[in-house]
């Protein structure tokens, strides 16, 4: 796309003190959002308000106060308008197992007012996209799990919608698959030029798609910003495996004033200056330990998840505590 | 960032065990992973975008319409009915016209006010008997048919998540309930009321009959129209009703059936014991056929007055599609 035709840099969704109570529960709580275009994860613990979030954002629910717009839509009173311009690819099974997976999409597109015969052509078209182009004859009750989320995704793209709304897109998938519906994914964003709003309980795939985040938590937006800038608010830290006398090195580390962390023979020291390198091997010499290896340690998406899980009070030791077997597929 | 948000400037990421187990005081043996097979891609994909123009809210409803309508004809491409439901709304079809054959062998037989002509010739009670007969119509085939019909229509979308699909899109609970409830009463009304129209006018065609005829028989004619269509609309509401509470076919269609059996069997029993109808208003088929008999100027089978089975019968709707209403709205679109 040349660059005069791209769309602007204004935020598709722009949310103002959203709150949505569900009886006495408060589900939404103040939700101020700006998203940009592009990849944006949705990160939280089961029941942190990301579903009543999306419901917000599709029109479906009426909101309890605040005011927010998608594509300068109204989210109070343009529901339908919204849901015209957004691919919804929802996180369970939403798919006919008797029908054909073209007929499947075919049925989608024809739900969002397309004719028959564009919607028949275009779902030819996001099934060869999705990688299902040879299944395409197939019924949905033979598909495995890959194949139906890339048939929910054939169905949300159907009628190229700006924005593309993933609830757990890689759910149950196996590595090839995941890698797969990631490829995708990204190829929708850098080449479709679309946005991707995603919800993962799955940090390693927000981190390879998304460049920012919101992160929710008991209905509150505790979390929106990049990537890259919540990576730089984290200590940076050496990480290096020992062998010969981690205890020894610990200690030796210790006494020059140098921080460290421990765990079997894994120690990590804080990045003080451009002198800690020199510092550490200095003392690997002293005390004749080995340092077989020895890197910057980058912190990634789930740290940082861990780290705000943490700072609230929540007591979460891993992604791996938000999973459910439908996340996994059983496994 | 605001006020409100986590900062998390100079913490630390967790600490995780890596570089094999022990505590790094002892040697141990590297293991080297092997080099996964390069797989490769079979096909170029390319984003392709759409500038299409989105249809208006008939186009989307009428989408509805027609992937459960068309599907009886053809599966393909539609919402499949199982071939024996099929079959079995063909078979009961065919039965509905069965007085046709009949009529035409009076026609050829000259049988003028004979016995073939009282039993299926056009009179109040054949007309009546045609929508409203107890036995063949409303008990083997139309409760049946419904059954059949209303099945899964809501129930398969609670059970496949297929609600999603819908109102993820711009398509209203009043749209979808209204499609869904249009295409059950049309497939009704396509072997209900079409097979009396073709009962009617095959009678005027195989007898040839004049003006004179039309103009005495339409009034009979129309009351039965109308006593079909509050049957379609009735049956509809309770089975799009019981379809909406569940998530099996099999809970609606027998649902429907005992509810029509079962109110029919004991206000039968309560009238043998109790020599009263009045319980017959808790029927809807007894309300439907006290209707129709008045609609089609027959002297009524029951005692209680008529006013009772019509508020029985609005009552019977109201309940029926304030539940159906309610269980639609309940319907998701992400997890909770």
């Amino acid at each position: 796309m040349p660059e005069d035709d791209r769309p602007d840099e204004a935020p598709i969704i722009t949310t103002k003190s959203l709150r949505k109570m569900y009886g006495p529960h408060l589900a939404l709580d103040d939700a101020s959002l700006e998203i940009p275009r592009g990849a944006v994860g949705i990160l939280g613990p089961n029941g942190a308000g990301k579903s009543t979030l999306f419901k917000c954002l599709l029109g479906l629910i009426s909101t309890t106060s605040g005011e927010g717009s998608v594509l300068g839509h109204d989210i109070r009173t343009e529901g339908e308008a919204i849901r015209s311009k957004i691919g919804y690819m929802p996180e369970y099974n939403s798919l006919d197992p008797n029908l054909f997976a073209i007929d499947q999409v075919r049925y989608a597109g024809e739900l969002l007012g397309m004719n028959s015969k564009h919607a028949t052509q275009r779902s030819h078209e996001v099934l060869e996209y999705v990688g299902l182009k040879d299944q395409r004859y197939r019924k949905i009750e033979t598909f495995s799990t890959g194949m139906l989320q890339a048939t929910k995704l054939a169905c949300a793209l159907v009628h190229d919608p700006e924005i593309l709304i993933c609830d757990e897109p890689t759910n149950g998938l196996d590595q090839r698959a995941r890698s797969f519906m990631l490829q995708t994914l990204s190829r929708t964003v850098n080449e479709g030029y679309r946005s991707v709003l995603m919800s993962s309980h799955v940090m390693d795939d927000v981190q390879e798609l998304c460049s920012s985040i919101v992160m929710i938590h008991q209905g509150r937006i505790v979390v929106q910003r990049s990537i890259e800038d919540l990576v730089d608010q984290v200590d940076r830290e050496i990480e290096m495996s020992i062998w010969g006398g981690a205890s020894k090195m610990e200690e030796a580390l210790s006494s020059v004033g140098l921080e460290t962390r421990r765990l079997g023979r894994v120690i990590r020291v804080k990045m003080e200056d451009d002198s800690t390198i020199d510092k550490i091997l200095v003392e690997a010499v002293n005390t004749g330990i080995q340092i077989r290896q020895m890197r910057e340690y980058e912190p990634d998406l789930e740290d940082i998840f861990l780290l705000v899980m943490d700072k609230l009070g929540a007591e979460i030791k891993g992604t791996e505590d938000l999973m459910t077997p439908e996340h996994t597929g059983g496994d | 960032m605001s006020d409100k948000q986590i900062d998390i400037e100079g913490s630390q990421t967790r600490m995780e065990a890596a570089f094999g187990a022990g505590d790094g005081d002892d040697e141990a043996t590297a293991i080297v992973a092997k080099r996964q097979a390069s797989l490769g891609q079979i096909f170029e994909q390319k984003y392709r975008p759409w500038d299409g123009k989105l249809g208006p809210r008939w186009m989307r409803n009428y989408a509805i319409y027609r992937h459960h309508v068309y599907g009886i004809f053809s599966s393909k491409g539609h919402r499949q009915y199982h071939p024996m439901v099929r079959l079995m709304i063909l078979v009961i079809f065919l039965a509905s016209l069965t007085p046709i054959p009949m009529l035409f062998l009076s026609s050829l037989t000259g049988d003028q006010g004979g016995f073939l002509e009282k039993m299926w010739g056009i009179n109040r009670y054949n007309l009546w008997g045609q929508i409203l007969g107890y036995f063949p119509r409303n008990l083997c085939m139309w409760p049946l048919l419904t059954a059949i019909v209303v099945g899964g229509m809501i129930s398969d979308d609670r059970q496949n998540g297929t609600s999603a699909i819908y109102f993820s899109r711009p398509i209203s609970r009043i749209d979808y309930t209204a499609m869904k409830f249009l295409s059950v009463a049309v497939i009704l009304a396509f072997v209900i009321i079409f097979s009396y129209f073709a009962y009617y006018t095959s009678a005027i065609v195989f007898r040839a009959e004049g003006w004179a005829f039309l103009a005495d028989t339409l009034p009979m004619f129309l009351g039965g129209i109308l006593a079909g269509f509050t049957l379609v609309f009735t049956y509809t509401s309770i089975g799009l009703a019981l379809s909406s509470i569940s998530q099996s076919r099999f809970f609606a269609a027998i649902g429907f059936l005992s509810i029509i059996y079962g109110t029919k069997l004991v206000s039968l029993l309560v009238e043998l014991q109790f020599e009263t109808t009045f319980l017959y208003a808790i029927s809807p088929y007894d309300c439907l056929a006290h209707l129709g008999q008045f609609l089609l100027g027959l002297p009524p089978n029951y005692d209680h007055p008529l006013s009772f089975s019509v508020v029985s019968l609005i009552s019977m709707n109201a309940i029926s599609i304030w539940i159906l209403v309610n269980r639609v709205t309940s319907l998701e679109v992400t997890r909770e």
